[in-house]
């Protein structure tokens, strides 16, 4: 009987400390423990970069864009269409300029409106179905429009009835929803956008400023459709 | 002129050049150059460790002499340093160049002192680069004094004279490497002297006597300086030897200019016309042309009579080789102007004062100086355009392949993501991007304890998982099929066409919007 209680004992002591034991190694390689110190390479010391004044024509990345297919029938809607403006005195060029037809990325081809959240708006004149809206902001250059959003309806003051067919405020710093859109590079290719068929009478572009400076640019805008049916 | 009114308007003329140097000392965002050496200036700071580079960032005296501003006004931390601190030192040295005009008013008299005082303190090129941490404004300070005090110590024979020239000298070395062409154009100054010297001067014995024991207190100065700053005061000896070295590596880059290789007259275009774009029209001509007559009045009988007119041939002498040798290499940044036009500014005060000297009438007097201040007004606005409204537009001239504004709009956005990571200032980075496209992201990232910096995508590692990484547009084409949906892509503007991409963790995204609301 003493034999067996012995041993139960010796059992149970020598599980105890085994626990103990192996609780014990585990606090200590917690305590040993420590943050893998990375050695991360550090930033190479290099001279006077270049200097860019001129525009850079070359395109800065991505392929061409491959062909856009729209339904038979449709055609450029906003040729000559009257525009107004969130800005309607231009720092730079005229309203008119985001319809008449005129891409070039020089000087005299774009207007240039405040800083800040600006926008154009299209009146097409009647309302139709699009299939398509090609925006240039600013192509001689490298950079970024900030918050391209472009929404289309049939109201002029865009309260009811909006779509959004394009959104890229992926902060919602201009108020008007958060986007999912990515943000692109200005390229002469302009930015083509897939109004998915809305329909709508206006269409209407907000930007809020770009990655050179803080005002807003036009070259031109195409809106492709056909009629409503 | 009285004293007292010649101190008045001095003083009035240092007041307006301390405003324009020291207000809004941060306003720029650092230019790549500026946050090099900021960068080297940190090791200095904090770790007491600083190796003179022969093949980049010039002499050690900006570093050295950064650090008891930066102890006295930020202290030992780098994270704590700031623009303002940095730019402070060339801000208080081409305030300085005011302060050596004094010790000219007994040679080239009160009217042309106050006249160069003027010019200086209002130069949109002497201001833009008072306020930007690189060399050129310390250059420009310990040249002018080189330049009086050689005069003085040959004119004076004084010993104190010669020490100061030595250390003058001494600092212009351990400044740029490139102060060569400098004692270059300053010795043909003195030859082509030796030639046209005018006989009526005020200054009779200019005459170096080479063996003198003077001429030992001036070299035992200059390589004082030389000896103590390229050594990192003897933690490098070897510094010594590349300081000697660096004058072939200058010599190559002068010839090879590559993107900084401009044509002979960008300097000159620069200074007398110059407008990008549909920005405003920018002109110097005004220190042009009243320089111009200042060289010429150094060779009429008049200036003989009046002023030092060998002192004003000296300057003469030395700014037009000087502007010969920077117009010839064909490695030319707007900085580079400085030294040259130094000696411009100096004699268009001499040019003022030498055409109001020459109109006797005083209807006539009257007309050229109020054309004179209106141009000088011109001058204070352009200067208040140049540092205050377009300081980072490439519609700037002086404006040489700076940061742009937007790219402070990055190191927010890196800073709210910090404040939403468990880890804050500890959240790993990753900047994959050519060097030239990383700066001055190691200046700004200062506080981020682990950054990386990589110019391969290949080579960074695992790139899913990092919280942020910062990318040039040429690595953000391999980075985001590695990414793609895990992450949100912004692009910034780093300089005028050049872009760099930041891919944000979604999470951490979705955190800070989170926090926003």
């Amino acid at each position: 009987m003493i034999k067996r209680i012995c041993l139960s004992l010796f059992t149970v002591i020598l599980f105890l400390s085994f626990s103990g034991v192996t609780g014990l190694s585990g606090e200590v390689k917690q305590d040993e423990k420590e943050v893998l110190e990375l050695e991360l390479p550090k930033p190479m010391f290099v001279g006077t970069p270049t200097n860019i004044r001129t525009p850079n024509l070359e395109k800065i990345t991505g392929k061409r864009r491959g062909p856009f297919y729209v339904p038979k029938g449709t055609k450029l809607l906003s040729l000559d269409k009257p525009v107004t403006s969130s800005d309607m005195m231009p720092i730079i060029g005229e309203i008119e300029y985001v319809t008449d037809g005129e891409k070039s990325g020089e000087a005299g081809y774009y207007v240039e409106l405040g800083p800040g959240s600006q926008y154009v708006q299209i009146d097409l004149g009647a309302s139709y179905t699009m299939h398509a809206i090609l925006v240039w902001h600013y192509h001689s250059q490298a950079r970024v429009y900030r918050d391209v959003v472009v929404q289309v309806s049939d109201d002029p003051d865009f309260i009811s009835e909006v779509k959004t067919v394009f959104n890229n405020d992926h902060d919602n710093s201009s108020g008007l929803g958060i986007g999912r859109d990515k943000e692109y590079i200005e390229t002469n290719e302009g930015r083509l956008m897939d109004p998915r068929g809305v329909s709508g009478r206006y269409v209407r572009l907000y930007s809020g400023g770009n990655t050179s400076n803080d005002m807003n640019h036009y070259v031109e805008v195409e809106v492709y459709g056909t009629e409503v049916k | 002129m009285s004293k007292k009114v010649f101190a008045g308007l001095f003083a009035l003329i240092v007041l307006l050049g301390l405003f324009f140097r020291f207000s809004q000392l941060d306003l720029r965002p650092m230019h790549h150059d500026e946050a090099n050496q900021a960068v080297k200036f940190g090791a200095l700071l904090e770790r007491g460790e600083y190796t003179y580079d022969h093949f980049d960032h010039h002499g050690p005296s900006l570093y050295y002499l950064t650090l008891p501003l930066a102890l006295a006004s930020t202290g030992k931390d780098f994270a704590d340093l700031n623009e303002s601190t940095l730019r402070f030192l060339p801000a208080l040295f081409g305030s300085g160049l005011l302060l050596l005009l004094l010790l000219l008013k007994s040679r080239l008299g009160s009217k042309a002192v106050l006249f160069s005082a003027l010019f200086i303190s209002l130069s949109p090129i002497m201001v833009f680069f008072s306020r930007f941490y690189i060399q050129e404004m310390l250059l420009a300070f310990f040249t002018l004094g080189f330049i009086i005090s050689l005069w003085l110590s040959l004119d004076t024979k004084k010993i104190h004279w010669y020490i100061t020239a030595g250390f003058m000298a001494g600092f212009m070395f351990a400044t740029k490497e490139t102060s060569l062409i400098l004692f270059g154009s300053l010795l043909g100054a003195l030859i082509l002297l030796k030639f046209f010297y005018p006989s009526g001067s005020k200054s009779q014995h200019i005459s170096p006597s080479l063996f003198s024991r003077n001429i030992l207190f001036f070299l035992g100065a200059a390589f004082s300086v030389w000896l103590l700053f390229y050594s990192s005061f003897f933690h490098n000896i070897n510094g010594l030897w590349d300081s000697i070295r660096s004058l072939g590596v200058y010599f190559k880059r002068a010839g090879e200019a590559g993107a900084h290789a401009h044509p002979w007259y960008y300097y000159l275009k620069m200074l007398a016309f110059s407008q990008y774009g549909n920005g405003p029209l920018w002109s110097e001509a005004l220190v042009l042309v009243s320089a111009l007559i200042g060289s010429v009045s150094a060779f009429t009988k008049k200036a003989k009579a009046r002023h030092d007119a060998a002192f004003i041939r000296f300057v003469f002498f030395y700014t037009l080789l000087s502007t010969l040798i920077f117009y010839l290499i064909s490695y030319k940044t707007p900085w580079n102007i400085i030294p040259f036009y130094l000696g411009m500014l100096v004699l268009a005060g001499c040019g003022i004062s030498f055409l109001s000297d020459l109109c006797q009438k005083i209807w006539l007097k009257s007309a050229v100086l109020s054309l004179i201040f209106i141009g000088i007004l011109n001058l204070g606005w352009q200067s208040w355009r140049a540092n205050f409204i377009y300081y980072a537009d490439v519609r700037n001239p002086y404006v040489y392949a700076q940061t742009s504004t937007d790219f402070l709009n990055l190191i927010r956005r890196v800073n709210h993501i910090a404040e939403v990571h468990p880890e804050h200032e500890n959240m790993l980075i990753k900047v994959i991007a050519d060097p030239h496209m990383i700066w001055p992201l190691p200046w700004y990232l200062r506080e981020f304890k682990r950054v990386g910096y990589w110019a391969e995508t290949e080579e960074a590692g695992t790139i899913a998982g990092t919280p942020v990484i910062i990318s040039s547009i040429e690595q953000t084409e391999q980075i985001w099929p590695l990414i793609r949906d895990q992450y949100l892509s912004e692009f910034y503007g780093l300089r005028n066409e050049v872009l760099l991409s930041v891919h944000i963790r979604l999470d951490l995204w979705d955190r800070f919007l989170e926090n926003r609301r």
